[in-house]
């Protein structure tokens, strides 16, 4: 992507942050107006806000408001796919278990960013998953969710 | 200011058997293993040992938990020049310079570099620990909320505005990260911005936030990449490099030493420790620089002050621990422990009765800090291999340490979502320009300096002017001015020189 292109994405991001903002110092001031409980929240909220509005302000006298001025790395939509991998493999630990859930994340991974050595690929995901599963399950005092292995 | 009776005594203690030793080398090794992987922390590695400390004696036991200490604050540095994750908050701001020099590369040299940085670090801090134990638990106790409030706004500005010319971002993600760092119960027992959720109300699991941040996020940025260093050649293991490194790292004493300092005294107040000192040093190495946007980007110098100041914190942190009995973090926490399970009480009457005893552990650290050379060496080769490992496996294999050590944490699910929550937010941010590690410091502090402020409210009865009456706090906002409006003040004052001089 060029450096100058039109992008809602920016100022998406700085309208959440402010959003986030303006509805925890509502929240908070719902849970008590006392001055020990806004003690920090309210001054610090109000120049988020200040922030905020000073970075429109002064975007929109650039007349850069809509363009991104400056970004790390890739276009959102090529990373997509992996976080989308990350949030399905987050999301299905606790129904699919530590062990297989891991190892079919490393399978999906290594499939999406064009592993085609298929022993390799599975002999990996197999080993790595139901090793680190097994590892942590037995290092951690808690109990882990696992389909195959013991929890 | 020393006692040198008891310096003998100490000594005796030491080498009148050699079973304290016994435990020194597995302890470096277990804090190597566990600062390196992302996710398990020095402070878990400590917890997860400490029954064993039931079957030694006090000092074997200290000796074993210090090992620890020592080799996790060195091993944390790792991940954070191979793979910008810092094992722990305290290696934040070695990743700043290290993962740049691993891009380009110099992993070896960065390896080299924060591994010396570490040694002489930690050698320097107990070495200032043993003159300075008696005046400095005087001087911890002096300090007050409001001056930890400053010390806290001071860093948080600091750190905001380290992207020059993305300040009013990065002052925002800061800020906000301050915000997100309140959320759950106060000190009061008020539950804020919780959405009703019970898993929130001891607030945002921080650690898990920090993954999410900074490791998820990153990988995200770098899942269409092959390897982390592109070029084959570059990825070599070279153990001459690892000692170009060395000599690097010694060719900024000055770095070091105000490294070390800021180390010792900011790793001295309870609660901010390393996690705050790395950050400290680096921007005031970055702020006296002569060449400050070079930083960032593969400065070696960044390395020498993020783990020179790390590294010292750990007897900063063991001074107020022996002085006051107070832990200043989690692997100081699981220490008292450790003293509670010996019968011991750490405190003033603890330093003047058991005198031999703390110079005994401030002696075996100085032995510490070379086995540590010695065993990081043997270590380095073996996990600077992991540059050579593709992107493709190395990406879904940290994600689910990351993903572990984050139930590890948590004991349940909130771990694990909380890593995926901030990982995308971390990769938007990242994304649009945003500082990350404000935002992260921010989430890191936010608590403590809500509960520092709402101290001074209580203890000045809501008077402002009792800030009037703080010299030390003054001094500290002064500071904060200076560093976010000094630059525009000194080029204002250039500005009117210079007419008046054509």
């Amino acid at each position: 992507m060029s450096a100058k292109q039109r992008d809602y994405g920016d100022l998406l991001v700085l309208m959440a942050l402010a959003g986030f903002t303006l509805w925890y110092l509502l929240d908070a001031i719902r849970v008590s107006s006392a001055v020990q409980n806004l003690l920090l929240i309210l001054p610090l909220s109000l120049v988020v806000l200040a922030i905020a509005a000073l970075e429109v302000g002064l975007r929109l006298k650039k007349g850069t408001l809509l363009i991104r001025e400056e970004s790390e790395g890739e276009p959102l939509h090529r990373t997509l796919p992996v976080v989308a991998l990350f949030a399905a493999y987050v999301l299905s630990l606790e129904t699919l278990g530590f062990d297989v859930a891991t190892v079919l994340f490393v399978a999906a991974f290594l499939v999406l960013k064009g592993e085609r050595h298929w022993p390799l690929l599975g002999g990996y995901s197999l080993v790595f998953g139901f090793g680190v599963a097994f590892f942590f399950a037995q290092m951690l005092p808690y109990p882990m969710h696992m389909l195959i292995l013991p929890g | 200011m020393i006692d040198f009776v008891a310096v003998e005594q100490g000594l005796a203690l030491l080498f009148s058997s050699f079973s304290p030793w016994m435990v020194v080398v597995p302890g470096i090794i277990i804090g190597l293993i566990f600062g390196a992987t992302p996710g398990l922390q020095i402070s878990m590695a400590m917890a997860i040992f400490l029954p064993m400390t039931l079957y030694m004696d006090f000092v074997q036991a200290m000796l074993f938990l210090t090992a620890i200490f020592t080799g996790g604050s060195f091993g944390s540095g790792i991940p954070a020049i191979l793979m910008n994750i810092p094992g722990t908050s305290s290696a934040i701001a070695t990743a700043f310079d290290g993962y740049p020099m691993a891009r380009q590369g110099r992993h070896n040299q960065a390896l080299g570099v924060a591994l010396v940085s570490s040694v002489l670090g930690t050698l320097m801090g107990y070495l200032i620990l043993f003159v300075m134990i008696q005046p400095l638990s005087l001087m911890v106790l002096k300090l007050g909320p409001a001056e930890m409030f400053a010390v806290i706004l001071w860093g948080m500005t600091l750190i905001a505005s380290l992207k020059g010319e993305q300040v009013l971002k990065g002052l925002m993600a800061g800020f906000v990260g301050l915000l997100i760092g309140t959320i759950g119960f106060n000190e009061l027992g008020m539950a804020r911005g919780t959405l009703g959720q019970t898993y929130l109300l001891d607030g945002v699991p921080v650690i898990p936030a920090m993954m999410g941040m900074f490791a998820a996020s990153e990988l995200f940025k770098l899942a269409n990449k092959g390897f982390i260093v592109e070029s084959k050649a570059s990825r070599r293991v070279k153990l001459s490099e690892i000692f170009e490194g060395f000599k690097l790292a010694v060719r900024y004493p000055w770095v070091m030493i105000r490294g070390g300092l800021i180390g010792v005294f900011v790793g001295a107040v309870p609660g901010v420790g390393s996690s705050v000192s790395n950050l400290l040093s680096y921007v005031e190495t970055q702020r006296r620089d002569k060449d400050p946007s070079s930083f960032g980007k593969g400065n070696p110098k960044g390395v020498v002050a993020s783990e020179s100041a790390n590294s010292t914190s750990e007897a900063g942190s063991m001074a107020t621990l022996l002085a006051l009995g107070i832990p200043g973090g989690g692997a100081t926490a699981v220490m008292l422990a450790a003293f509670a399970m010996h019968n011991i009480t750490g405190g003033p009457q603890f330093i003047r009765q058991q005198t031999d005893v703390v110079y005994a552990i401030i002696f075996a650290n100085f032995a510490q800090v070379f086995l540590l050379l010695l065993i990081g060496l043997l270590f380095i080769p073996l996990l600077a291999n992991i540059i050579k490992v593709p992107m493709r496996y190395l990406i879904p294999s940290v994600l689910v340490l990351a993903v572990m050590g984050s139930f590890g944490l948590t004991g349940n699910m909130t771990g694990p979502v909380t890593v995926l929550v901030f990982a995308v937010f971390g990769w938007l941010l990242r994304h649009y320009g945003y500082s990350v590690p404000a935002a992260v410091i921010g989430m890191l502090l936010g608590a403590m300096a809500e509960k520092s402020l709402l101290h001074s409210y209580q203890i000045s009865g809501g008077d402002l002017s009792y800030v009037l009456e703080r010299p030390v706090t003054l001094l500290i906002l002064a500071l904060l001015l200076v560093s976010l409006f000094g630059k525009h003040l000194l080029g204002l004052v250039r500005g009117r020189k210079k007419p008046a001089g054509a």
